[in-house]
Formats: structure tokens, sequence, C-alpha cells
């Protein structure tokens, strides 16, 4: 399953990316190539050797009518450094500020992965007055914006995943060697004990006081509490105690899926992030969410487990349908 | 009563660590255990754990990165919403219910943002926000636990996964339209 999801969302990316580009090909949507008619504002005081300081006055209509969009677009003026000879030809450095068309900051990222447009100058002319000027602006050409946006995410993911493995290190180890301790004092039998009754029952193929319970037990306590810094390096150890019961290593034990629809279920009694959120947003009330979010992931949680006591017994998931590999994966 | 219970939980969540600390260290002495070396025994295991997490992760998250970048998503809400209409999800909501399991940064994104149109208190900022709260990054998830002991045949976890987001975002769906409905 796990195979075909996976294969699925790479290969989907390809082809829409290619199809996406293709379309932007035959549609010219970026007019490469063309002439973009702009109003400059130039302050006087700024011309210089280093090129001449103005903005670029944006007309939303203008704007549409040039790249044939319908799309909402701000009046603007946007930063501009022109560097020109005096036929008034030269090179350009556009600076996209925030209220900038969103195709030109598709354009620029494809481009640089800045938020500035580079490209030529045609025309450039002052006015009477010494301020208000006319010229065209050609753009580098634009292509392939999403294969090279896939590429970019490909690679800057793979990075990010290393970075939060690395990242887990320094609490994985501290709570690692505090569950050491509670292990060793005897604390984490006591804990299972309480709960022996419900664990049983959701996880049948475990020992009811094999560390693994207890694990589990503190597991979903934490990421109800959302101390999700205690929550993975705990989950992580109850994963490493199921895995000791496993017959067959490389393969998902009953109970590991069990644990796992309890943890992505995500029953959490205080949703911290989603309320920070909104008030950040300028909710009334962003607390309203609380009960909501609870039954929400209740919802989740008994679906999961149920999902997983059913799915268990289907042959096409039975645990000896494939060649296990117990010898090379012991790592 | 909401706001008892959230203080409540919050000053619970305030002490858990500290208390869950001294509570085994503690105790540990008590029972005479050697506690430092016994942590330091354990501790070790951090570093290989966290390690042996990154090929998973990496296969994980490189795959949805190029997926969301591809614009595939605006491709399948748009497959998918004469479906959901049908159940009454607001197509706004819908880019929100596929992209949770998939992206965690990727969803918190897309809920401010819809946050910012809608506004947080309309309907669609309520369902939105409650969606996030309620659901954990699944494919994330099965990515780390099944990486740090190194299982590659899943079985029926992914499926298990999907139903249970599935009927999360049902649930969400359901309590806020009893709850806030239009």
């Amino acid at each position: 399953m796990l195979n075909h999801i996976w294969a699925f969302l790479i290969i989907v990316s390809l082809i829409t990316a290619v199809g996406y580009d293709t379309y932007d090909e035959m549609q010219d949507t970026y007019q490469n190539g063309k002439p973009f008619p702009a109003k400059t504002f130039c302050k006087p005081t700024f011309h210089s050797s280093s090129g001449i300081k103005g903005e670029v006055v944006l007309e939303p209509e203008e704007f549409q009518q040039f790249y044939g969009v319908t799309a909402n677009v701000k009046e603007c003026r946007l930063p501009i450094s022109l560097f020109v000879d005096s036929t008034g030809n030269g090179t350009f450095l556009l600076e996209l500020s925030t209220d900038a068309p969103k195709l030109w900051k598709t354009m620029a990222q494809s481009v640089s992965a800045t938020e500035q447009l580079r490209g030529e100058v045609k025309g450039f002319s002052l006015g009477k007055d010494g301020t208000n000027g006319n010229c065209s602006l050609i753009f580098e050409p634009i292509h392939f914006v999403k294969l090279k946006a896939i590429t970019n995410a490909a690679m800057s993911m793979a990075t990010t995943a290393v970075e939060i493995a690395l990242g887990l290190i320094g609490i994985m180890a501290l709570w690692l060697g505090l569950i050491k301790i509670a292990e060793a004092a005897g604390f984490l039998t006591i804990l299972t004990r309480m709960l022996t009754p419900i664990t049983r029952r959701l996880f049948p193929d475990v020992p009811p006081d094999h560390p693994a319970i207890a694990a589990i037990i503190m597991n979903v306590a934490a990421n109800m509490l959302g101390l999700s810094n205690a929550a993975t390096p705990i989950g992580l150890k109850a994963m490493e105690e199921l895995n000791k019961l496993n017959p067959k290593l490389g393969t998902a034990t009953n109970a590991m899926v069990t644990f796992l629809a309890i943890n992505t279920g995500g029953l959490i009694l205080i949703p911290a992030t989603a309320i920070a959120v909104r008030a950040a947003a300028g909710s009334n009330n962003p607390g309203i969410i609380i009960g909501t979010s609870i039954v929400g992931a209740l919802c989740a949680t008994v679906a999961g487990v149920i999902a997983s006591k059913l799915l268990q017994r289907l042959p096409w998931y039975a645990m000896d349908k494939e060649k296990g590999d117990s010898e090379k994966s012991h790592g | 009563m909401a706001e008892l219970f959230k203080n409540i939980v919050n000053l619970i969540s305030i002490i858990a660590i500290p208390a869950m600390i001294a509570i085994f260290v503690v105790w540990a002495v008590c029972k005479k255990v050697r506690v430092y070396e016994v942590f330091v025994e354990g501790a070790k295991e951090g570093f290989t754990t966290a390690v042996r997490i990154i090929p998973y992760l990496v296969a994980m998250l490189f795959a949805i990165g190029m997926f969301r970048a591809s614009g595939a998503m605006d491709i399948l809400v748009m497959l998918i919403s004469p479906i959901t209409d049908l159940i009454g999800m607001p197509a706004e909501a819908l880019p929100m219910a596929l992209l949770r399991p998939l992206s965690g940064s990727g969803s918190l994104g897309l809920m401010s943002e819809i946050m910012k149109t809608y506004g947080p208190d309309s309907f669609i900022g309520v369902l939105v926000s409650t969606m996030y709260g309620s659901s954990e990054t699944t494919f994330y998830v099965l990515a780390v636990y099944f990486g740090s002991v190194q299982i590659r045949r899943t079985r029926h976890a992914v499926s298990v996964g999907i139903i249970a987001d599935i009927c999360g975002m049902l649930g969400a769906l359901i309590i806020c339209r009893i709850l806030f409905g239009v």
C-alpha cells in the first residue's frame, strides 16, 4: 500500500508538472520576450552612475490586459533600478513588494528564488519634469516553472528530513535515559498495572506487564497534553519494545498498527497550535475549537482502532503474505 | 466551564515534564538504582534511533514535497469536490482535509491563509481549525515510527491511517455543522 502511494505521489507530481508547463508554453502565460509597457516614477536626486532608482507604477487594468488574466491585482508602486545608456536601453532590476502581482512573484521565484525580477529595458525616456518616464520592460524568459519547483521541493525536503531527524537526537537521548531509569526503578510496571483492563483488549498480543505497554501509555498521555517533545521519543521507545516481540523483523505487527492508529488519531486535549493561529488571526473566541477538535480526534481514533482490528484479519494484510527478512534488517 | 477545562489542562501540561523527571529520579534513588549510569545507558540509544529514521523520512517528505510543489493538489481538489459537495463539505475546506495527513507545516500555512481570507470565526474558519487541531500528520508519523524500527512492510497501517483521517475529518465537519452550522 505504501509502495503504491509513494509511487503515486511521485508519478502524479511529474505528470502534473509537465502538464502545467506545457500549458504555460502553449498559452504563453508569462508573455516571454514581449515588452511590458511601464510607467516609471524616478526620484531625480537618485540619478547616479550606479543606475537610476525609481518606481514602477503598476496599473491593474494594464497588467490584466498584458497577461490576459482576470486575477485581482492591487495598484502598487514597485522599486526599480535602471541601468541604461544614453539611448535609453539597458537592463533593470525590479523589487517585488508584498503588493506585487502573484504572477510576477511566481516568475521571480522560478528564475532566482528571490523577490527580484531582472530583464532588459527598451526606450527609457524621462518626461520634461525629469521624474515621470516611460519604458518597455522585457523580463527574462520563464520556462518550466513547475518542473523547477518540484526539483527544488525534492532537494529542500530531503534536507528538511535530515534536520528533523538530527533535531530529535537530544530529546531522544533525554527521554530514553529517563525511561530507562523509570524501568530500572520498577515504575513502569506500576503504571501498566493500572490500565491493564484497557491495554489487554487493545493489544492482546503484548503481555500486559511488558515495557512496551508502559511506553504506549506514556506516549498517549504526552500526546493528549500536547507535549510533542516528549511524545515522539517515548513513542519511538514503544515501537522499539513492540519490535522486540516481532516475529518477522521489517514487517509491522498488529500491535504496532493499533498503536499507530491511536497515535495518528491525534487525540489532544488542547490543540494549542490551532488556537494560537486563531488568536493571531483576531478571533473573538480562539478556544472555541477545543470541544470540536476532541470530537473529531475521537472519531479518528475510534475508527482507526476498529479499522486496525478488522483489517488485520484480511488475508491481503496477513503477516506472512510477504517474505520477511529477519536476518538482514536487525540493526 | 470550557475556560476552566482549558486552564486545568494547561496547568497539567506545564507541570507534566518536570514532575515526570522528578518522580522518576526520586523513585529510582529510593530504590537504590544507580541513576546516572542507567540514564547514560538508555540515552546512548538516542543518536542511533534518530539517525535510523533519516532514510524513511527523506523518502516520505521528498515525495510529499514534490506532490505539493507540482500543483497536483488543485487537480485532486477539483476531482474530489463533486463527491464532497454531496455531504456538505465546503469546497474551501477540502484542501485542508487532503493536506492535513500529508504535511504538518503545509497545513499550518494553509490554515493561516484560510483564516485570513474567511476570518477565524466564520464557519469555514472554525471548521478548518478544528480539522487542523483534531488530527495528526499521519504520513509523517508513519515514516518516523516505522522508520525507527526499520519496518518497511507496513501491512494495513496506511489503510488504517487513511480510514481514521477520513472519519476524523467527517467527524469534525459534522460536529461543526451541529454546533456552528449554516
